[in-house]
């Protein structure tokens, strides 16, 4: 699947980038506002503070010079808050300001809010100038910070919780109609039913899906009919041939090239008899003809296959080393895995050169036969209908793809190799 | 003898009893399943050929009829359908072969040749020609007093060739009868050649007759 996601995590992905966006851009607009309520309270904290000490010092009701002496004691005691005769001109005049300066106490370089105003004592006009450390602000950033930061992984848990269960529920009947195609099987021979969905989209889609499979169906089933049927109806034209020419063979004045005509009619013939065979043999397997199943030993039938075929074997001086284990055997159906192997043994037969070796192999799951050949033959097209490998024209066309479609029933799987100048087919069991 | 070719396809049967008339077989047609078993009913035939495919009814059904008659001729079927279980039905419900089409007629005659020879003469079924003398069930071949060792293929072959005395065989027949149904898959019929040879090789050297007679390289003849 390699770069492919599934639907959900499509929309998620989206979703959290959002999320992200939102919450970053929250961070100053949060830092704005506690920072502007931070400055007002202060501003507010220091008015306070200022009436205090307006207040403080008229209800001391102290005579000069004890007043200055207070105020003077006050001032090296407060270092925030400085106490000063100022100009009784300016006394409405209020102050607020924002100071960067080097605080002794924290020996660095801070961020001060101030306040300086004019205060009344005994009619005298003072100035006042309150400063408070905003050093506080950064820690309120930071916890800001934090806070958007952990309220975004809350988001993104809920939306990974939340896409989950969703997928498992509202996605259900999609993911059971996608099971359902995959297990389809059009031969098979049964018919695809979807369970019905409440969700609109689902339900279209079943229908669609149904409709296109339903139609299917049906050319499958009248292709292979029709296959069937022209198979059948072929025979018996077939068998009319062949019976005339026995006859006509029997005429004692037929000449030397009519005999010899007679007989490459024949070669022809039974080829097409051996094709219509092979159809009709493959319609019946695509119809689930041979359901009877036993225990078979392969072994065994290879031999006998071997001994069916010694002439064509001795007729092309071919070796046969065979590695047999003889206690293998399959439960299956016998006379389709008769017609596998005799399909293989006559492949390689055919194909091999003269004086050459062919290797057969048999285990418990595996049985691979090797024939010498020059070239790796397409393994695209091999197992495909009427795809002739070579030139030699007495071929089938069918009898790879038989041994494909036995493999295909009984879940065979089988492997074509070109190997060190051989041609192997293994059919793992 | 009598033989009754039960078959709907007139040009077919017609083949057949031309082929099988020259020996001394008489052939009776049955064109339809009501004509067959009304023929089944009155005659007694030394060999049936039955397709199951008929106008009116199954060809299985003249099995059970045959069956339920206690009547023993012989039955051969010949089916266009190539099925395995027709051709397991069929051989439980008494039929004593069965032949695929399309085929050989020499194949079908020598078939018939085996049944018959089956049902007339039994557990002695030895066959005697001049001087050569073929114990079928025993496999065993003697020429005058000379045992001849024959091969499985060589004796399958010898038989071929007494069903269908005097009449030319082509090379293919040979060859689908010596390798049945894979016979056509190969590029040449080179290993017929071979086991006529070894045949005929073995016959001579016992003292028999040279029946066998090649046809122009694609045939061959048994003539007595």
């Amino acid at each position: 699947m390699g770069n492919m996601k599934k639907l959900l995590n499509k929309t998620l992905g989206p979703f959290i980038l959002y999320a992200l966006v939102i919450l970053l851009c929250s961070i100053p607009a949060y830092i704005y506002l506690v920072n502007k309520i931070w400055v007002n309270e202060l501003d507010e904290h220091h008015r306070g503070i200022k009436s205090k000490i307006e207040k403080g010092f008229n209800d001391l009701n102290y005579a000069e010079p004890q007043l200055s002496n207070t105020i003077n004691l006050w001032n090296s005691l407060q270092h925030g808050v400085q106490v000063k005769p100022g100009d009784s001109n300016s006394i409405s005049k209020e102050n607020l300001y924002t100071i960067n300066k080097f605080d002794p106490f924290h020996n660095e370089e801070e961020q001060f809010r101030g306040l300086s105003s004019y205060i009344t004592i005994n009619q005298k006009s003072y100035l006042v100038t309150i400063e408070t450390n905003m050093e506080e602000m950064d820690e309120t950033i930071i916890a800001i910070a934090s806070v958007a930061i952990g309220f975004f992984l809350l988001l993104l848990l809920g939306f990974i919780i939340l896409n989950r269960r969703i997928s498992k529920q509202v996605w259900k009947p999609f993911y059971k109609t996608i099971e359902k195609l995959e297990a389809f099987d059009l031969k098979g021979n049964a018919s695809l039913h979807l369970e019905k969905s409440n969700t609109v989209e689902f339900e279209q889609l079943n229908q669609a899906v149904t409709k296109l499979v339903e139609a299917n169906i049906s050319v499958y089933n009248q292709q292979k009919e029709f296959t069937e049927n022209a198979s059948h109806e072929l025979q018996t034209p077939l068998s009319i041939i062949k019976s005339k020419l026995d006859l006509l063979l029997q005429y004692p004045a037929l000449s030397k090239e009519q005999a010899e005509m007679i007989e490459s009619i024949n070669i022809p013939l039974s080829r097409a008899s051996r094709i219509n065979k092979n159809l009709l043999l493959l319609a019946k397997i695509e119809n689930q003809q041979f359901d009877e199943k036993e225990w078979v030993n392969i072994g065994e039938l290879l031999n006998m296959d071997i001994e069916l075929f010694s002439d064509q074997i001795e007729s092309k001086n071919i070796t046969i080393h065979k590695d047999f284990n003889m206690r293998t055997v399959v439960q299956t159906n016998k006379s389709l895995v008769e017609i596998l192997l005799a399909n293989l043994l006559l492949n390689s037969i055919r194909h091999s050169a003269e004086k050459t070796q062919i290797k057969i192999n048999l285990n418990d799951n595996q049985l691979s036969f090797a024939n010498t050949g020059d070239v790796s033959l397409n393994k695209e097209s091999l197992f495909k209908r009427f795809i002739s490998t070579s030139d030699q024209n007495r071929s089938s066309g069918l009898g790879l793809a038989i041994v494909k479609q036995i493999c295909n029933r009984y879940k065979w799987q089988i492997i074509y190799s070109f190997d060190n100048g051989f041609h192997v087919f293994t059919i793992k069991l | 003898m009598k033989i009754l070719i039960i078959e709907d396809e007139k040009e077919l049967a017609d083949n057949i009893s031309i082929y099988l008339s020259s020996e001394n077989y008489v052939c009776e047609f049955a064109e339809s399943f009501s004509q067959a078993i009304d023929k089944i009913d009155i005659y007694q035939y030394d060999c049936i050929l039955l397709d199951l495919m008929l106008p009116g009814g199954d060809g299985i059904k003249i099995l059970e009829e045959l069956k339920k008659m206690n009547n023993h001729d012989g039955v051969i079927i010949i089916s266009a359908k190539n099925s395995l279980e027709d051709k397991i039905k069929g051989l439980q419900l008494g039929a004593d072969d069965y032949l695929a089409k399309p085929f050989h007629l020499s194949e079908l005659a020598a078939r018939i040749y085996a049944v018959i020879r089956r049902k007339q003469f039994g557990s002695s079924n030895i066959i005697e020609i001049n001087e050569l003398n073929i114990d079928i069930l025993a496999k065993k071949v003697t020429v005058g007093k000379t045992d001849v060792t024959l091969t499985k293929k060589e004796f399958d072959l010898l038989l071929f060739f007494i069903g269908n005395k005097n009449k030319v065989v082509s090379k293919s027949a040979v060859a689908e009868n010596l390798s049945g149904d894979m016979a056509d898959m190969f590029e040449n019929y080179d290993f017929v050649y071979a086991h006529i040879k070894n045949l005929k090789k073995k016959l001579n050297d016992a003292g028999c007759t040279n029946y066998i007679k090649t046809i122009y390289g694609t045939g061959y003849k048994w003539e007595i």
